[in-house]
């Protein structure tokens, strides 16, 4: 089975972008709230928050990096063993691709080292203004990235030019319904993870009592507003994709007529991958299920906690908190997995087969890059893992941006004379 | 359309090579600059706000390459596959080295972290090596220009990272690992003299360079040979922060205009869109870059998120 190069080339991908995925989720969900917070830090010049902001900056930036690396392997892979996607399709699928690695990743990653490198150095408006630029990035870079990937599940706006694909309508590829649909599903997807990590995290400092800066109360009551509100349009924004999935794209006998299609998707009715895509979205929905129960259950702690001083100190209802982020990254996972699985036979749905879109490797090279990557990314993950929980743990004090004590430059230390 | 097209696909790979010379460089001359666990950090944390604004122009002509010249990317990725793949193990290694080091305490962590980085930055000077004798040659072919060409690029790497270590190593007590980099600039200068006059020798043997344009290569070779020449001499540490620059751009030009890849015409339609949109980005994406290395100019003296 592991002499297959197609099925190892595909193995591979789904564990790159599977991992990716974890990794960008938590960006996309926790740079709206880093933002938000250093912007009332700066306008009402709070030390607090800005210890707030320090704080979740420094597993934002853990993760930000793994989510660099995961995504370089991503986007090299994409040519080295998918070049028949790339040859056929180069013009229409890579287009938004290369405009995400300029227009977005480009300047987001500038920014961010402007942001990590300018505590100091720089005013705090301009300081707020490179994580604007860093936050909006972050969103827009998504939005590419959903148009390539809405493109192969419902390919649109292009003509067969010998055997390539050109572009004709590039507004119609960018309205695409499966990338708008898929990019309001993502990004409310993402705030859940990003709102559970912070009540996660939230609640095993309240736990301990230690919140001398107001941060944990703070994002916990963040975390119940934002996952109650945010539980319904998620599913919506997942469930109308639904009717997409059924129809035929509008391109559809471009490529092949639409007798050649019926026979290539019922030779491959069943199998592995529907299987695996029937469990992903089953994982979804269960998640999402115990997920919609979370926000109000918040709220109605909040209200308690607010009202009834003498319940502030039953804090082992918070235990249930510190495992909620399972829930969105199993959900994620699955509904990618679901909607990837969905697709298949096809790459590009009726125009080409995922089968005729990988590199013709040799299953020697095949083993190696899968194994090489695969293994890279096992251990990456696991590290990110463990740093994240444990500066999550530390605290404000212990993260990697937090202010060293004596580094403020006030008044040199009068020598202390020893004799 | 076109025109623009490939100039901002060469921009892309020489700006890459000139800018990530200088942290790729320094990391593959660690080992040699830097002794002391102090120097070390002092190291990478030069190393560290660079790598994050230079890495993402190659990223950008991985997108370029694979959006607008899907035809090249194919020849290239068919020709290149192993080396490729080198390419982004080093790449991976390297920057998980980079973005793990501070994050644990430990003289152990940060010494294997430092391996990484060092190991990384050598797997990709000497893939970068075998990717632009490949994209020169016409393929990975064994031969003398191969041997020769990928030589000379490492040595290239490895003068950039000097002249960018003897310019931001420089601190208040340890100028000690400043002046070992703007020492090494000569004897690395020479060297790759050396290197690129075999590359020269070599390319008229069997098995060298397909491209055409030999009359535009000559004169690539002469501002290859006459930078080192200049960064040679006693006044070599001084200049060298400009001739390394130049010296490195060479390889880039080089397969930019003289290398024998396939191209097709960037269809009007991709064209437009990807223009209109990069239209507007531009200017915030100058804005960044120089912002950005104007403002590390001098490592931070105290620790950073990096280093």
């Amino acid at each position: 089975m592991f002499d297959d190069p197609l099925l190892l080339a595909r193995l591979q991908f789904a564990l790159t972008a599977a991992t990716h995925y974890m990794f960008v989720a938590l960006t996309l969900g926790l740079a709206p709230y880093i933002l938000v917070t250093q912007a009332v830090a700066a306008v009402r010049r709070d030390r607090a928050r800005m210890t707030a902001v320090r704080f979740w900056g420094g597993p934002y930036l853990v993760n930000y990096g793994m989510g660099v690396l995961s995504g370089l392997v991503m986007e090299l892979q994409l040519g080295l063993n998918w070049s028949g996607l790339q040859e056929v399709f180069g013009y229409s699928f890579a287009a938004p691709l290369a405009l995400e690695t300029m227009t977005a990743f480009f300047v987001e990653s500038t920014f961010l080292g402007l942001w990590i490198f300018g505590w100091d150095r720089m005013g705090r408006w301009a300081h707020l203004a490179c994580f604007a630029v860093v936050t909006a990035t972050a969103y827009l870079s998504a939005w590419w990235v959903l148009v390539s990937n809405g493109f192969l599940r419902h390919p649109v706006g292009f003509e067969m030019v010998d055997g390539t694909a050109h572009l004709t309508d590039p507004v119609a590829l960018m309205t695409n319904p499966a990338a708008t649909l898929a990019f309001g599903h993502v990004v409310t997807g993402s705030l859940l993870v990003g709102a559970l990590v912070v009540a996660a995290v939230s609640a095993h400092h309240l736990m301990r009592r230690g919140d001398s800066h107001r941060i944990f109360r703070r994002g916990m009551r963040y975390a119940a507003i934002t996952v109650t509100v945010l539980a319904l349009p998620v599913a919506a924004f997942g469930g109308t994709q639904f009717e997409i999935f059924g129809e035929s794209p509008p391109t559809s006998g471009l490529t092949y007529t639409a007798g050649e299609i019926q026979a290539i998707e019922a030779a491959h009715e069943g199998g592995a991958a529907s299987a695996i895509g029937t469990a992903g979205g089953l994982t979804m929905f269960i998640a999402w299920s115990l997920m919609s129960l979370i926000g109000p259950a918040m709220l109605l702690g909040w209200l308690v906690s607010r009202f009834v001083e003498v319940s502030r100190r039953w804090t082992r209802v918070l235990v249930p908190l510190l495992f909620t982020p399972l829930l969105p990254y199993a959900a994620s996972v699955g509904g990618w997995v679901f909607r990837e699985t969905n697709r298949q036979p096809w790459v590009v749905v009726h125009h080409l087969t995922t089968a005729d879109a990988v590199t013709p490797l040799s299953p020697g090279r095949a083993v190696l890059s899968f194994s090489l990557f695969t293994a890279a990314f096992a251990i990456l993950a696991a590290v990110t893992a463990w740093l994240l929980v444990r500066y999550a743990r530390r605290g404000p004090e212990g993260g990697p941006l937090a202010e060293r004590p004596g580094a403020d430059p006030e008044e040199p230390a009068a020598p202390v004379h020893s004799f | 359309m076109d025109v623009l097209s490939c100039a901002l696909l060469a921009l892309l790979f020489t700006g890459y090579l000139v800018l990530a010379g200088s942290d790729v460089g320094l990391g593959m001359l660690m080992p040699a600059v830097a002794r002391t666990p102090d120097q070390r950090r002092r190291v990478v944390a030069a190393i560290a706000p660079y790598f994050l604004a230079s890495e993402v122009w190659l990223v950008a002509t991985v997108g370029v390459l694979a959006g607008l010249f899907p035809v090249t990317e194919h020849h290239v990725v068919a020709e290149l596959w192993p080396v490729l793949v080198a390419l982004l193990a080093g790449w991976l290694v390297r920057d998980a080295g980079l973005w793990l080091r501070a994050r644990i305490d430990r003289p152990g962590w940060r010494t294997a972290c430092d391996g990484a980085i060092v190991a990384g930055c050598w797997a990709v000077a000497v893939a970068w090596g075998l990717t632009v004798s490949g994209l020169l040659t016409g393929g990975l072919v064994a031969g003398l220009f191969t041997a020769a060409c990928a030589a000379a690029v490492v040595c290239l790497f490895a003068l950039r990272g000097a002249a960018f270590g003897a310019e931001r190593l420089v601190g208040a007590d340890d100028g000690d690992s400043a002046d070992a980099a703007a020492r090494a600039t000569r004897p690395l200068a020479r060297v790759g003299l050396v290197l690129g006059v075999l590359a020269v020798a070599t390319a008229f043997l069997p098995a060298g360079p397909v491209g055409g344009a030999p009359v535009v290569a000559a004169a690539l070779a002469v501002v290859l040979l006459g930078a080192l020449v200049l960064t040679s001499g006693l006044r070599g540490p001084m200049l060298s922060r400009h001739t390394s620059a130049a010296a490195i751009a060479v390889p880039g030009a080089l397969v930019a205009l003289t290398a024998d890849l396939p191209t097709a015409p960037v269809p009007d339609t991709t064209a437009v869109f990807v223009w209109v949109w990069l239209a507007p980005a531009v200017p915030v994406m100058v804005l960044g870059q120089v912002w950005l290395y104007r403002m590390t100019r001098r490592p931070a003296a105290e620790p950073t998120f990096f280093a």
